[in-house]
């Protein structure tokens, strides 16, 4: 099948399904898990707006802490309804296939959560194509997510010399694309781990980031990524100034 | 600069990435940095831009794709200085 014609399936099932999955992730992440998001209306407000300002593509580029950063990123930016009627919006993700993706179960899982999961280390050759028919949701108006730092902060920190060159070289291929910079930690997340504490209160943040480089190949391409991550260490520093 | 010349330096430049310390006493053209060398796919950007630094080329993105083995870098670096 068609690559196109595969992520127009994969969206419409994942638009299909969304009544039910998108509420239950809320719900296991509300009153399972008891996590709470500090300013999450302000925060709401901010990406409905900033997502009814123009249809130009949009990234999303997040520190990196725990496995379900990209569910609670999700929860914060939008509300079930919000996303069952700008299904764009609910944003496109490249997990790991290690951590999502090895068996049946989480595979159908990754499906239905607009997931395109990528072998870090994997073929060049095929990751380059998952982060070519990334771009091209994005060149159609989805949303992306992706964690610049290319894996969780194994200090805990934003790691600005941990920027994966693939977030820069995709951006490169997507002229006019927007970036915004969104930083989320939980008040009891003090180092990276598989799931936040129950009952952590999280808070984030969000900033554009307008990625510039006068230099061609992979050289600008890591640049780019470096600046990305510089900004969400920068967000970082801000969070910890202001606990 | 001859193949060889290329070669070596090529693994001259490998060699601080390189886990697998035994591969490089059997290394050739067609020793896979990631497989047998070992070398952290997240370094391999590292190296690909000391390659340009020290031939003094311009390595575009698609290109690092096409670098699998040590043979593929010395091939891709002789058509660059040619």
């Amino acid at each position: 099948m068609r690559p196109r014609l595969e992520l127009a399936l994969q969206r419409g099932i994942a638009y299909a399904l969304a009544p039910l999955t998108v509420p239950a992730v809320v719900a296991v992440l509300r009153l399972g898990f008891r996590y709470r998001i500090e300013g999450l209306r302000e925060v709401r407000r901010a990406y409905a707006a900033i997502r009814r300002e123009n249809g130009a593509p949009l990234l999303l580029c997040a520190n990196h802490l725990t496995l379900i950063d990209s569910f609670l990123i999700g929860w914060a930016l939008g509300s079930p309804w919000f996303y069952l009627i700008h299904f764009s919006s609910l944003a496109w993700n490249l997990p790991e296939r290690m951590n999502f993706a090895t068996t049946f179960t989480r595979r159908v899982a990754a499906y239905i959560f607009k997931c395109l999961p990528i072998q870090r280390g994997g073929p060049r050759g095929e990751a380059t194509q998952v982060m070519q028919r990334f771009a091209s949701l994005l060149a159609r108006g989805e949303v992306g997510l992706v964690f610049p730092e290319g894996g969780r902060s194994r200090t805990g920190r934003v790691d600005p010399e941990a920027a994966a060159y693939g977030v820069g070289r995709m951006l490169r291929s997507l002229p006019g694309c927007r970036v915004l910079c969104v930083y989320m930690r939980g008040e009891g997340q003090d180092d990276w781990s598989d799931f936040p504490a129950r009952g952590d209160r999280f808070r984030v943040s969000l900033r554009w980031v307008e990625p510039k480089t006068d230099h061609p190949g992979l050289r600008g391409s890591l640049e780019i990524a470096k600046q990305i991550v510089g900004c969400l260490a920068d967000m970082e520093q801000r969070y910890f100034d202001g606990r | 600069m001859s193949q060889q010349e290329v070669f070596e330096r090529v693994v001259k430049i490998l060699t601080p990435y390189v886990k697998n310390h035994g591969a490089l006493d059997g290394v050739a053209m067609g020793t896979h940095i990631l497989d047998d060398l070992k070398v952290n796919s997240a370094r391999l950007v590292d190296v690909v831009l000391e390659f340009e630094d020290a031939f003094d080329i311009e390595i575009a993105d698609d290109d690092v794709d096409t670098v699998q083995t040590v043979g593929d870098a010395v091939t891709l670096i002789e058509g660059k200085i040619s």
